[in-house]
């Protein structure tokens, strides 16, 4: 027995694989509607593990998350293996240009920001509005871990 | 090959998973569970699980990264934590998917069928080889439920597989959603193919519930089992014995009492397909 052609094989998967994740065309041979249909799944099971990572952006998102999340990851891999956190991220800063996020949406993704941080100093602030007009602050040192604080807004003063 | 002998009793499993650790450890009458090796840490075991083992119940994991129908030979660090994993447990068996997940650096996230080949039989077999050399139990290979074929198939899945058991020595863990799946999906008897998997190699069968979408069947582990996956284990069990059968649930969790219905419920088909088989 001659040993089998590794590198042939490779490339037909990588070929499939790049069709299912990207949704496009699949490969000669293919039937595009099985295709289709094994791409969205592998879409959606992605969408599923993020949504559930995600409550708050998935909350906010309701009904278009499933759209919008299809077509992030048609643009961008998923990061390695069981990541739905980073991969989270990822989705939600590609959202900045497309949708204003909620304050409980800003409020997570500012929380994720400093927890996925592997290395180095965070800081970062957003105002919130509800309930109450304040300063959310997440800062995150190196061996401390992420800390927020909220900082409300000063009472306008009434006259 | 030499295959090891098949000499195991586990009876009714169930998948452990954080969110069910409770309604499992109160469900009577399991005699083991699963454990999704990627989701364990190294050097460490939870407290649900290591609670199971001290209740006398078996821990098999099971693997969803190995790739073992990749390109790729297997990694050696993902083999390394699953003979440890192994052996943290006590497990009897370990097993993979008959699968790749990976391809030129990409992960697909989930399981991906391959060709049914001859060239894939060789790579699959040599990747098999790899893996049973780096384990300290047996390996049981699981066919996997594939919405996209590959062109130019030379067998058809039951032969596919009958074929790697025979070449490898591997075990057989037979998924009946899958079969159901994959029946349903691209048009053949379910019941036809269950007959020519390599039964006598079973280590232990899967049941997972899915759920119907424009006609496709999806195997979601997030759904109750459907009926025809419960008349595949009666069939199944009218055939031949297996030494287990574990229910799979991974998402959508349902109420307690629904779980421990589900369970009996495959258990009672369990039980009628072996009268069958007493009575013939």
């Amino acid at each position: 027995m001659s040993a089998p052609d590794r590198e042939a094989y490779a490339a037909r998967q990588a070929q499939l694989l790049d069709a299912l994740l990207r949704g496009g065309e699949p490969p000669a041979g293919f039937d595009a509607a099985q295709a289709g249909a094994a791409g969205s799944s592998l879409r959606r099971k992605r969408a599923r593990a993020v949504a559930q990572a995600w409550p708050a952006l998935a909350l906010e998102l309701g009904d278009a998350f499933g759209a919008c999340f299809d077509a992030y990851a048609r643009a961008v891999d998923a990061p390695p293996y069981g990541a739905p956190r980073e991969d989270g991220l990822a989705f939600a800063r590609s959202l900045r240009h497309v949708t204003p996020l909620g304050d409980d949406a800003r409020a997570e993704l500012l929380l994720a920001r400093a927890e996925l941080r592997r290395r180095g100093v965070f800081a970062g602030a957003a105002w919130l509005r509800r309930p109450r007009r304040r300063l959310l602050v997440v800062v995150r040192l190196p061996g401390l871990g992420a800390v927020h604080r909220s900082v409300p807004r000063r009472h306008p003063r009434r006259d | 090959m030499p295959t090891t002998p098949v000499t195991w009793r586990l009876g009714q499993g169930a998948g452990w998973r954080p969110q069910l650790d409770g309604a499992l450890a109160r469900a009577g009458g399991l005699g083991f569970i699963e454990v999704i090796a990627e989701a364990i840490g190294a050097h460490h075991v939870p407290a649900g699980v290591a609670a199971a083992i001290e209740r006398g119940l078996q821990v098999l994991p099971h693997g969803v990264s190995l790739s073992l129908g990749g390109a790729e030979r297997p990694d050696p660090a993902r083999l390394a934590h699953l003979a440890s994993l192994a052996e943290r447990v006590n497990a009897p068996l370990v097993s993979e998917h008959i699968a790749f997940v990976r391809a030129d650096g990409r992960e697909s996230g989930h399981l991906l069928p391959v060709p049914r080949t001859r060239e894939a039989l060789d790579i699959l077999s040599e990747n098999v080889a790899i893996a049973q050399a780096a384990l300290p139990v047996p390996l049981a290979l699981e066919h996997v439920a594939a919405l996209v074929e590959w062109p130019g198939a030379e067998m058809d899945e039951a032969t596919f597989v009958a074929e790697l058991v025979e070449r490898t020595g591997a075990l057989l863990l037979l998924d009946l959603s899958n079969l159901y799946a994959n029946a349903h999906n691209h048009g053949y008897d379910a019941l036809e193919s269950l007959a020519r998997f390599p039964l006598d190699r079973i280590a232990y069968v899967h049941v997972g519930g899915g759920r119907l979408r424009d006609g496709v069947y999806h195997d979601t582990h997030a759904d109750p089992v459907v009926p025809g996956v419960l008349a595949l284990v009666e069939e199944l069990f009218s055939l031949a014995d297996a030494p287990g059968v574990l229910l799979e649930r991974d998402d959508d969790f349902p109420p307690e009492a629904e779980l421990v219905a589900e369970l009996r419920a495959i258990a009672d088909a369990v039980r009628r397909g072996r009268e069958q088989r007493v009575r013939a």
